[in-house]
């Protein structure tokens, strides 16, 4: 909310600086964002008055003036606007203001002015129109002031640009902030002052205002109070000088006294009001009501609103004049020729407001505050306000009396506050009399009082203070959060503490290690990118965008888009990793309760361009499937041992072509594989991309933590190479474990170390070539027991592979 | 006298036969060639030479000092150039690079969070990120129909079900299945349907925390959030707390320290107030207590909430959100 230095200051009588308005009010709870001297947008800009005019002697559309800025010497400024002429009194930047506005540039950004040489003419200044001011659109000529206009006086001044407008951001608990004597009273409690309360006296006439309108309130539920006033023998013009420049100041634009004066009112005191066109509302009757039948309304913006029937209406003897609490309608506005005017100034039940507004998709300063809560014991004094300023400002009359219809008087509660309760939240130790003394700095009544305890009525305009709890808060808020200790407990208590590491950051540490840069992608996806694995994804109903509509409901799309973006920028050698969770529904889970998703944390590994970096002896290699499996490999050894095993898997329903899965202990705990080329080219990636994603939650089931020491060899091993020709087809793993399953257990490794597929090799052959070590735990192996086991390697394998040593 | 010149020009020479390494090189430089070297003994004993013989001597004395820096000069070329006897590898060549990761800002940012409060004795609890919008809004004492929603944009899967805007429904999470004492923290992601700026994304993570026990005060989260931060931003910031408002705490309070990019005498980074926003807090809501079935005579509690992106690009120096998720590895190998 805008809030004018100028106006704060005539109400408290604290002439404080606005520096310490923004601190002072910041620290209790209402953050001042930011504060702006509007004086400062016209620093270096003066009155002048041009004294002559001429033609310029080398372009004939430019003048040539002198012109009086009260400083003796004449100033020549060089002028392009068609209205200037002598006598006039102008805006002039002097040299070295900033002008806000630059007309020559497309976005019109600010320039510094500087002298400079028009086509061969000195000029040092500008006169200035009020499209460069900033004042308003016209850039056709010069803004011509005045003529009363103190030659020499600073532009600020004249313009009445003086005060300085503070932007306070207003916490949905302080509805009663929301005005300039709401901030004014929380200046008066910091300063230990009071504030100035405006008058709000009225003198009335006859004949009563009862006689000339009837107000009937069928829902008092939503409506709990609504007071009115007639006011005759109005007419409608612009507002004084004064009205205008303090709405402007705020932000709000002058329309006509009526408006203005409800607004001023309104920004005040805080109460919204509204004002009906007498004559315009049938029977000169209103009528509050629930909207019922009625089905359309049109607002006074000219909108036609569908209405619900709950919602609260205000309408006159034949339907609705106003969306209560909301907008007035466009059938009873205040126009030209209204000479009478129903003032209405009501308490609405916040939460009707607000679902109507909602409903309808509408926010005004009205129901903005409504819905908040206004004090409903403020709407009187709100209506004599305005109108005592209508009648002054008018010369209207104010017919006698309030029309009040109040059935049931809204009391605030008498809330108990324990000292020795609050000083336990607060760990204070404050004593009654202080919580007294600051409860009623804010407005309170203290009812009762002991050593113990207070009963304490807080002010009706603090709707947010119900409970003990509430009243804690403010005597906190008085006393100062900085008076409160800083304290912390000297021990740490370890009892409750039950965390272990979680696997991810073993993951973390293990594929950073291993050369992976971590990324993370944003959750929501774009409906292709969620679809590409073939699952229904989680829809969104209110996305932002078409680019975030959907829950991932699996990590690889979101690597590949990463994939692309990098390969875009020239980085195509890229192993990257993410951590995240994905979402999917659940079989026949109930969408409208959690148990519809279900939420799982999932890596991912993408691998793209070449094997190692670029070195100086290193021929540049792409990587491929087997690097990848590699990597994974590691990465499972480290952390459940030899519990994995991969399976060759259906690649129709999967991005990848091949794809390999992961089992581990028996459970699938994902899958890794290439990205088939139908899916890189949906993503304009060139190349091939290696992909791996697992179950977080799997791993850390199979994470081996504890580990038992194992006692290291005591003998020495024996090693022996076998070099086996197999038929092409053969697949390693079976020539593996046939060699495993004869050598039987002093096997202690088995490594491939080569494989070759040519000519050498025979026709529709391949060669493998392995590592053998043996060893014993209890003796060393001799040449005879080992070469025994070889021949039973030899022959078995043989047999089952139809392998021939190679020699 | 010419004749220990001559002695020593011969040392000198064999000596420098022997330099291959920076050590033995500078041992050389000290037997010879410094303040109290032997060349300098040498020249103390010219005043002892008689004044005739002392042009003569002086001069062979000068030409050996020549002698005997030109041969440490070689040496230590040679030693430079890697040409040395031990040096045939041209040690310039760079070495095989091996690729790099590190971790994502954001995580780093997670995990020094959690570090600090593990320390603290917190717990680490995390909860889902499809909440529904009575953990999300109500338990947390958001009435419907109330403003404060507006506070927090959400982004909804059905009526009822969401996608969590804060990391505070853990807290209720973790009461309802557990009796004080409760502390812990909540790191997660938060969703937020607002349009994207350079300020604001749809995703963000935050850190929760909570303590409810016996004898927890407002106090003791000041304390709390203070030491947290001397461990983060440096044991010498100032800060201050001021009055805020969630619903679901009260008293509640914003906890800023002076900017540590201008020191708290305004700049770009702290809209020139000198302060920054680190942390919203406060006491825990007796009604969101009384909720959970726990007796608010007996324990009180504190919570607050970290928002972990502002703390990253504050602390880094990044002036807009979107870089942490474009995945740009040009951006994150800086870190």
């Amino acid at each position: 909310m805008k809030i004018s230095y100028a106006w704060l200051k005539e109400l408290t009588a604290v002439n404080w600086s606005p520096e310490r308005f923004t601190e002072d009010l910041t620290m209790v709870g209402l953050e001042v964002e930011s504060h702006q001297d509007l004086a400062q947008a016209f620093d270096g800009f003066v009155v002048g008055v041009v004294r002559e005019r001429e033609k310029h002697p080398n372009a004939d559309r430019l003048s040539v003036c002198k012109v009086d800025v009260g400083r003796g010497d004449t100033l020549q400024i060089v002028c392009g606007a068609p209205n200037v002429a002598e006598g006039q009194k102008v805006a002039v930047a002097l040299v070295g203001a900033t002008v806000p506005h630059n007309q020559h540039d497309p976005e019109g950004k600010p320039f510094v002015l500087t002298r400079a040489k028009v086509r061969g003419v000195e000029s040092h200044g500008m006169i200035c129109s009020s499209s460069e001011l900033g004042l308003g659109k016209d850039a056709e000529g010069i803004l011509v002031l005045d003529r009363s206009a103190r030659v020499g006086q600073s532009l600020a001044k004249h313009l009445r640009r003086t005060d300085v407008v503070f932007d306070v951001g207003i916490t949905p608990n302080r509805p009663d902030c929301l005005s300039h004597v709401g901030v004014a009273r929380e200046v008066a409690m910091l300063a230990g002052t009071r504030i100035k309360v405006p008058s709000a006296k009225v003198c009335e006439v006859s004949p009563p205002a009862s006689t000339l309108a009837k107000v009937i309130v069928r829902d008092s539920d939503l409506c709990p109070r609504y007071s009115g006033r007639v006011i005759t023998g109005v007419t409608v013009g612009p507002s004084p000088q004064w009205l205008q420049d303090r709405l402007s100041v705020v932000g709000v634009r002058p329309i006509n006294v009526i408006v203005d004066v409800t607004n001023y009112v309104m920004l005040e005191l805080g109460h919204p009001l509204h004002a009906f066109d007498l004559d315009t509302l049938n029977d000169r009757k209103i009528v509050v009501r629930r909207a019922g039948t009625d089905a359309e309304f049109t607002t006074l913006d000219g909108k036609v609103r569908r209405l619900d029937k709950d919602m609260l209406m205000i309408c006159d003897g034949r339907g609705p004049v106003a969306l209560a609490g909301i907008m007035g309608g466009a059938n009873s506005e205040i126009s030209g020729s209204t000479t009478r005017i129903l003032l209405e100034s009501a308490y609405f039940l916040p939460s009707s407001v607000r679902r109507t507004a909602r409903a309808l998709g509408m926010s005004t300063e009205a129901s903005y505050r409504f819905e908040r809560g206004m004090d409903p014991e403020g709407t009187v004094n709100a209506l004599n306000r305005a109108a005592g300023l209508i009648a002054e400002l008018t010369g209207a009359r104010v017919q006698g009396g309030v029309i009040d219809v109040y059935p049931k008087k809204l009391r605030p509660p008498a809330i108990p506050v324990r000292v020795l309760h609050t000083n336990k939240v607060l760990g204070t130790d404050l004593g009654a009399a202080d919580m007294a003394r600051f409860l009623r700095k804010i407005g309170a009544q203290v009812k009762k009082r002991t050593q113990k305890r207070l009963t304490v009525v807080p002010p009706t305009y603090r709707v947010d203070l119900t409970s003990e709890i509430d009243m804690i808060e403010e005597v906190a808020r008085v006393f100062g959060y900085n008076n409160i200790e800083t304290r912390t407990k000297a021990g740490i208590d370890f009892s409750t503490t039950q965390g272990k590491d979680s696997v991810v950051n073993e993951l973390r540490a293990s594929l950073t290690g291993a050369g992976f840069q971590e990324i993370l992608s944003i959750s929501l996806q774009q409906e292709q990118l969620g679809a590409l694995e073939g699952k229904p994804a989680i829809r969104v109903l209110n996305p932002v965008s078409t680019e975030m509509q959907v829950l991932r409901t699996g990590m690889i799309p979101g690597a590949l888009e990463a994939v692309r973006f990098n390969h875009r920028h020239g980085n195509t050698d890229l192993r990257l990793f993410e951590i995240g969770t994905v979402f999917n529904l659940k079989a026949a889970g109930d969408i409208e309760s959690l148990d519809g998703y279900i939420e799982e944390v999932r890596l991912v590994l993408a691998f793209t361009g070449k094997r190692l970096p670029v070195a100086f002896d290193r021929k540049p290699q792409e990587g491929d499937l087997f690097d990848v499996k590699g990597e994974i490999e590691a990465l499972l050894r480290g952390l459940c041992l030899d519990k994995y095993r991969f399976i060759s898997y259906d690649a129709r329903n999967t991005l990848t072509e091949p794809t390999v899965a992961v089992e581990i202990n028996g459970t699938y705990a994902g899958r890794f594989g290439k990205v088939k080329k139908e899916v890189t080219d949906k993503f304009d990636i060139e190349g091939a991309v290696y992909v791996c994603e697992l179950s977080a939650g799997v791993l850390e089931s199979a994470w081996v933590r504890e580990r038992k020491y194992r006692a290291l060899p005591r003998f020495p091993s024996v090693k022996r190479d076998l070099a086996f020709t197999v038929d092409r087809f053969i697949r390693q793993e079976d020539v593996a474990s046939a060699v495993r399953t004869s050598a039987g257990p002093l096997l202690e490794s088995l490594m491939l170390f080569d494989m070759y597929e040519g000519s050498q090799a025979g026709s529709g052959r391949k060669s493998l070539a392995y590592a053998l070590t043996f060893r014993a735990e209890d003796h060393t192996l001799t040449d005879q027991e080992v070469d025994a086991l070889i021949r039973n390697v030899v022959d078995h394998t043989r047999s089952a592979c139809n392998a021939e040593l190679r020699a | 006298m010419l004749d220990r010149i001559d002695q020593t020009r011969a040392e000198a020479g064999s000596d420098a036969a022997g330099l291959l390494s920076a050590e033995s090189l500078e041992q050389f430089r000290v037997k010879y060639l410094a303040r109290k070297g032997a060349i300098a003994e040498l020249f103390e004993g010219l005043k002892a030479v008689p004044a005739g013989e002392r042009p003569l001597v002086g001069k062979a004395l000068n030409a050996l000092r020549n002698d005997v820096q030109s041969l440490y000069d070689n040496a230590r070329a040679t030693l430079e150039a890697g040409r040395g006897e031990a040096a045939a590898v041209d040690v310039t060549l760079p070495g095989r690079g091996r690729y790099i990761g590190s971790t994502h800002l954001v995580t780093r940012t997670l995990e020094e969070f959690q570090r600090i409060f593990v320390s603290m004795g917190f717990n680490i609890v995390t909860g889902p990120e499809i909440e529904s919008e009575y953990y999300n809004f109500e338990a947390l004492n958001f009435p419907p129909d109330h403003p404060a929603r507006d506070m927090q944009d959400t982004f909804f899967i059905t009526k009822n079900v969401l996608l969590r805007t804060h990391t505070t429904p853990v807290q209720v999470r973790i009461m309802e299945r557990q009796q004080p004492p409760v502390r812990a923290i909540m790191p997660g992601r938060v969703y937020r349907n607002e349009a994207v700026s350079p300020r604001a994304l749809v995703q963000f993570h935050q850190v929760d925390g909570i303590y409810v026990d016996k004898g927890v005060t407002f106090a003791e989260l000041k304390g709390t959030l203070v030491s947290f931060a001397r461990q983060y931003y440096g044991s010498s910031i100032k800060y201050r707390f001021r009055a805020s408002y969630f619903p679901f705490t009260e008293p509640s309070a914003e906890m800023d320290i002076t900017c540590y990019l201008c020191g708290g005498k305004g700049c770009r980074v702290c809209k020139h107030t000198g302060w920054l926003e680190i942390v919203g807090s406060g006491m825990v809501h007796p009604k969101i207590l009384q909720r959970v079935g726990y007796d608010t005579e007996k324990v009180t509690g504190y919570a607050f909430g970290f928002g972990v992106e502002r703390t990253v690009l504050l602390r880094h120096d990044i002036n807009d959100i979107r870089l942490l998720y474009e995945n740009d590895v040009r951006f994150l190998r800086q870190f």
